[in-house]
């Protein structure tokens, strides 16, 4: 299973271009999508979820065009929106059911196949309270858990980590790293640390545009020796904010350790170069392009 | 006080920079272009026993304001009682609880931006009244001030009443929008009797829309002039088929100033029930407001403590095989679940009374005024059913599902039909003991009807007032016995009349159809 998406543009009106001609092939796997507040990367998954339209450009799944046919991905598709919602009245089976039955899933195993995932994101217990009732992780599981309904080959998180505490982030991304290995998973986080540790290749879109995308290694190397560190005192940081981006500062003794992005082949003075991780790679290539 | 004309002007710019109050002004044009019909009309707005002003300056802007001042009274409540509302839905009202705004000020700026609203839709039929002076005109001088003071008189301080019940409203009552709709309904009855009542109140102001006073000087001219003994003028939507009046020069009233003083009182009274109010006002702390009211502790969530997500036990062996069941019988199930579930559960004990009043009670009183009332008593179900995805941000999930168009929609429709057919079953199977098959018919395409509005209104306008004010009207007038809305044809009618119903419902469903098919490929 494949998408290939070329040229795709989504323009919302005269003044707002949501995606120009973006140009992307993406595989079995998971893909990280990077980038900032209005980069495109919910407008993107919306396009490709097939609940938006492209001004233009095309998507194929597997030679398919889902713009003209998009119950091609539909059938295949788990989605879990960044800011959806659930019935508040319906308790999760009856939930779970109902979004089974959007997704045409039924026969007599759909009722072990809820109680699978229920199990799998710990709902059991609470499954026949109403979901009006739940906190906020719990709606944000089973969304996780609607998203998996129909076996999907296609996988879209938008912001999946959001609501989620630490211990229900790391074990969500083992969970999709298990699902990973027959599926295509795109993947958004504003959390560069959720990207690093789960997708195998990462996109950096900004402006509505594919600044990079490729092996997490292979986009660390584009920031390789950019990155420095430097101890500065207070007086000096302000000034020095404003010639270098700094990325990271920590106060050691009463000097400030300060990481920051130089755009220029030359340092500032007294700078030792350090090895770039996958967040400086972004904000290097973000503000290189901006 | 800078800072709550902020509040205000946010509020108000919130609720009318919306698609459906563009369709509420559109409506607002169009139903006031009708306040003052031409000759060859076949209804009236304003007449007494047969009787008709020349359509002058007085005439015309004294029917503008009437009309205005009724019918938004009657429906602006439902317009605009959801403005708190709005604040708990979206959680504005917890940033709102934490500044140092006073529960009174909060309140008086939602009557005032509620108030706004309404003002803006007078002003509409108010301009629309200066326009079609000159379409319609016979040639009389244009006076100005027979349009502004009525207007001013009538409508400025009956509509501040309206908006400050609106918040009272939902202060006292919140969510329970049926209880507010039914209680609103009588006390507009009680102001609508006090217009035709004579007796002492010579003066007007004991009448909280003032309008007693050009009844009465309408009748005690027509009784003077044509030596009649005329009592009472009717108003509102009078349909008499192509009948002749007869004209009459009517040059409108003169203000006294008790009148006047009158009506800063009831406007002074609206604002005294928005302070009571805001001494009972939850501030949007609604476990303090709920802990009033119950002594049981909530159920707390059982999640803490205890394993998030476990990775392990999703895995696509130990999923059963994947059956694909592309039919609508598990949507229709969810649909009829959601909407018996939608709204208070007291509101079920009613339903039943009813229910069980329309196999007991006379059949026509059944037909014609139980029947359509248990129906509006299920308005916000009806409201709900297609604007409940969008509500809820549900729609991501629906519209990215297969085939939403041809299964989901289909599915609500069928859901809210077999709800409205349940409720109407006792008359359905009263006539179907008489044999009366047209009357059956009249009532499921009635059902039908409804369903379709609530339907179609909701995907147009994306929200659920535009249909709960036409539903609201629409009852009111089939309670008064007006034939052209007669929707579940407890009157009698011609023949046709079943195929117009049919046309509209079809119109009806063709319209949702497309306006949801555009809305699915763009969010």
């Amino acid at each position: 299973m494949a998408l290939s998406i070329t040229n795709l543009s989504k323009q919302y009106n005269h003044q707002k271009t949501a995606l120009s001609s973006f140009t992307i092939n993406i595989n079995k796997g998971i893909l990280g999508l990077l980038g900032p507040n209005g980069a495109g990367k919910s407008t993107l998954m919306k396009l490709i979820a097939t609940i938006s339209k492209p001004t233009t450009g095309t998507l194929l799944l597997d030679g398919t065009d889902i713009v003209q046919h998009p119950d091609a991905i539909r059938k295949v598709l788990g989605y879990l929106p960044q800011d959806f919602g659930v019935y508040p009245n319906l308790n999760a089976y009856e939930f779970l059911e109902y979004i089974a039955a959007m997704k045409g899933v039924g026969g007599k195993g759909l009722r072990k196949r809820i109680d699978i995932l229920l199990e799998g994101v710990n709902l059991t217990a609470d499954a026949k309270r109403p979901i009006g009732t739940y906190s906020g992780g719990m709606k944000q599981r089973i969304g996780i858990a609607q998203a998996l309904l129909n076996d999907p080959k296609v996988l879209i998180f938008d912001e999946p980590t959001v609501g989620l505490d630490p211990e229900e982030r790391m074990r969500f991304r083992q969970l999709i790293a298990d699902l990973a290995q027959d599926c295509v998973i795109i993947l958004s986080s504003h959390i560069v640390s959720d990207i690093e540790t789960i997708a195998d290749e990462v996109a950096i879109m900004q402006g509505g545009k594919l600044i990079t995308k490729g092996y997490q290694q292979d986009i660390i190397k584009q920031a390789d020796g950019r990155i420095f560190e430097t101890f500065l005192d207070n007086a000096a940081l302000t000034e020095f904010k404003g010639r270098y981006k700094v990325i990271d500062t920590a106060r050691q003794n009463d000097r400030i350790k300060t990481r920051y992005i130089s755009t220029q082949a030359a340092a500032a003075p007294s700078s030792a170069p350090i090895k770039a991780t996958l967040e400086d790679a972004y904000l290097f290539l973000t503000q290189n392009n901006a | 006080m800078p800072y709550i004309y902020n509040i205000i002007k946010a509020d108000y710019l919130q609720r009318t920079r919306s698609y459906s109050f563009l369709i509420t002004l559109a409506i607002t044009v169009y139903a006031a272009y009708s306040f003052v019909p031409p000759d060859t009309a076949n209804y009236t707005t304003l007449s007494a026993s047969g009787y008709r002003g020349v359509y002058n300056s007085a005439w015309v802007g004294y029917v503008f304001a009437i009309m205005t001042t009724v019918m938004l009274s009657f429906c602006g409540f439902l317009l605009v009682n959801s403005g708190i509302k709005k604040d708990i839905d979206t959680e504005v009202g917890l940033i709102i609880a934490t500044t140092p705004i006073s529960n009174f000020k909060y309140l008086l700026c939602k009557q005032l931006s509620n108030y706004l609203v309404l003002i803006t839709i007078a002003g509409c039929t108010f301009s629309v009244s200066l326009v079609l002076f000159f379409i319609r005109g016979e040639g009389h001088p244009f006076i100005i001030s027979d349009f502004i003071l009525p207007y001013l008189f009538f409508a400025v301080p009956a509509l501040f009443m309206v908006a400050a019940l609106a918040v009272v409203a939902e202060v006292f009552l919140g969510k329970r929008s049926i209880l507010q709709y039914i209680i609103y309904f009588f006390l507009f009855g009680i102001a609508m009797s006090a217009i035709t009542q004579s007796g002492k109140n010579t003066t007007g102001a004991f009448d909280p829309f003032g309008l007693s006073l050009v009844t009465k000087s309408i009748t005690a001219q027509i009784n003077t002039q044509f030596h009649e003994s005329v009592k009472n003028v009717s108003f509102g939507f009078i349909f008499n088929g192509h009948r002749k009046y007869k004209p009459f020069v009517w040059a409108g009233i003169s203000w006294s100033a008790v009148f006047v003083f009158s009506r800063v009182l009831w406007m002074a009274f609206g604002l005294g029930l928005v302070y009571c109010a805001s001494l009972f006002f939850h501030r949007f702390d609604f476990k303090q407001a709920s802990a009033k009211k119950k002594t049981k502790p909530a159920k707390q969530p059982t999640e803490a403590n205890k394993l998030t997500i476990n990775p392990a036990g999703i895995t696509r062996e130990a999923m059963p095989p994947l059956v694909f069941n592309y039919g609508i019988s598990p949507f229709i199930k969810t649909e009829l679940l959601l909407l018996v579930r939608q709204g208070n559960k007291w509101l079920w004990l009613l339903n039943a009374g009813l229910w069980v009043a329309m196999f007991i009670a006379p059949l026509t009183i059944a037909y014609s005024y139980l029947l359509p009332i248990l129906l509006f008593l299920q308005v916000t179900r009806w409201s709900d059913l297609v604007t409940k995805e969008k509500n809820n941000r549900v729609h991501y999930f629906a519209y990215a599902s297969y085939k939403p168009l041809l299964r989901m929609l289909p599915a609500q429709i069928l859901a809210g039909v077999t709800l409205a057919l349940a409720l109407a079953l006792p008359v359905i199977m009263r006539n179907a003991l008489l044999l009366n098959g047209a009357a059956i018919l009249n009532i499921i395409n009635g059902c039908v009807l409804i369903v379709l509005l609530a339907a179609t209104l909701g995907i147009l306008s994306g929200g659920k007032k535009l249909f709960e004010v036409v539903f609201f009207m629409l009852t009111y007038a089939v309670i008064n016995k007006l034939d052209i809305t007669d929707y579940l044809g407890s009157m009698p009618h011609s023949s046709v009349y079943l195929v117009v119903v049919l046309s509209i419902n079809t119109a009806l469903l063709g319209a949702g159809f497309m306006v949801r098919n555009y809305q699915v490929k763009h969010l």
